[in-house]
């Protein structure tokens, strides 16, 4: 077998992408996903302009503070800021929250758009920045969807992939998580030698 | 006219600090959440390294404290990074 380069290398002109065309679309794929998920399904006109300044929710028409959301995946993105305090975690919430889909977002479609020009990619500082959290958030993610609620949960992970009983759509979701763990280790290093 | 000073000096009230904490997940490496402490932060390698090991270890850690307006920026900047934080004023 061949000897593979680092799928992510620090050089002088920034951080290459020695990743072939099959694994840079796997991952805009899911990079497109994540936008997806942390659109709040209120079209651009709805949205306060102040509020899309400032990045901070204005009050619901009903008064009611802002909640946490259902979607476990959606809920480990934007976790609440306080646990003591259900006040305090809805304030927060209404302070941060829109801001923070937002950045996110954004930054997803810059990794997104880095990954889709023509190779060989070298990603900017900016946007090795913007894939390595977007990394971590679609890695947050599946680990939700994979149930790792612990430590040993995540340990287990692989044993569980190559002992192959699980269901096939559980099994592919491992797969790609597992991949993405490995590549974003390589992200770190080479983000953390580019400093 | 009251000329006498009082007994006792009213103290400024010091301000009550607040923390930053992050709590442990399964999910973020061991790697990236010392990348987050040094770049962030701008903490030491080896400091980033100590309180991520907290993390790790003991489930979680106190990551900064200063005023509440300032740990709720440093619970943002978390989440931003995907790391699992919360705030609270320090006890």
């Amino acid at each position: 077998m061949a000897h593979r380069k680092a799928p992510f290398k620090s050089t002088r002109a920034g951080v290459q992408v020695n990743l072939d065309d099959q694994e840079r679309e796997i991952l805009v794929h899911l990079l497109g996903q994540l936008d997806q998920l942390l659109d709040d399904g209120r079209p651009a006109a709805e949205v306060d302009p102040l509020e899309a300044l400032v990045g901070m929710r204005s009050p619901s028409a009903d008064g009611a503070p802002p909640a946490t959301p259902e979607d476990p995946a959606l809920a480990r993105l934007l976790p609440d800021g306080n646990r003591d305090d259900p006040e305090a975690s809805a304030e927060y919430r209404r302070l941060t929250e829109y801001g923070l889909r937002s950045r996110k977002r954004e930054g997803a479609r810059t990794a997104a758009a880095a990954l889709t020009r023509p190779a060989p990619v070298v990603l900017t500082a900016p946007e090795a920045l913007s894939l390595l959290k977007a990394f971590t958030d679609v890695r947050l993610v599946l680990g939700e969807r994979l149930e790792l609620k612990t430590d040993e949960d995540a340990e287990a992970l692989h044993q569980r992939l190559w002992a192959g009983a699980e269901p096939e759509s559980w099994l592919a979701t491992a797969s790609i998580y597992e991949v993405l763990t490995a590549w974003q280790e390589h992200l770190v290093t080479a983000v953390s030698k580019q400093r | 006219m009251e000329l006498e000073k009082p007994d006792t000096v009213e103290q400024p009230q010091a301000d009550v600090p607040w923390v930053t904490i992050v709590w442990n997940d399964p999910v973020n490496t061991m790697s990236y959440v010392t990348y987050v402490f040094q770049s962030y932060f701008g903490y030491s390698r080896g400091k980033a390294e100590k309180l991520m090991k907290d993390v790790h270890e003991k489930g979680r850690a106190v990551v900064s404290n200063g005023s509440r307006e300032e740990m709720e920026r440093d619970t943002e900047a978390m989440h931003e990074f995907g790391l699992w934080a919360t705030f609270r004023k320090d006890d």
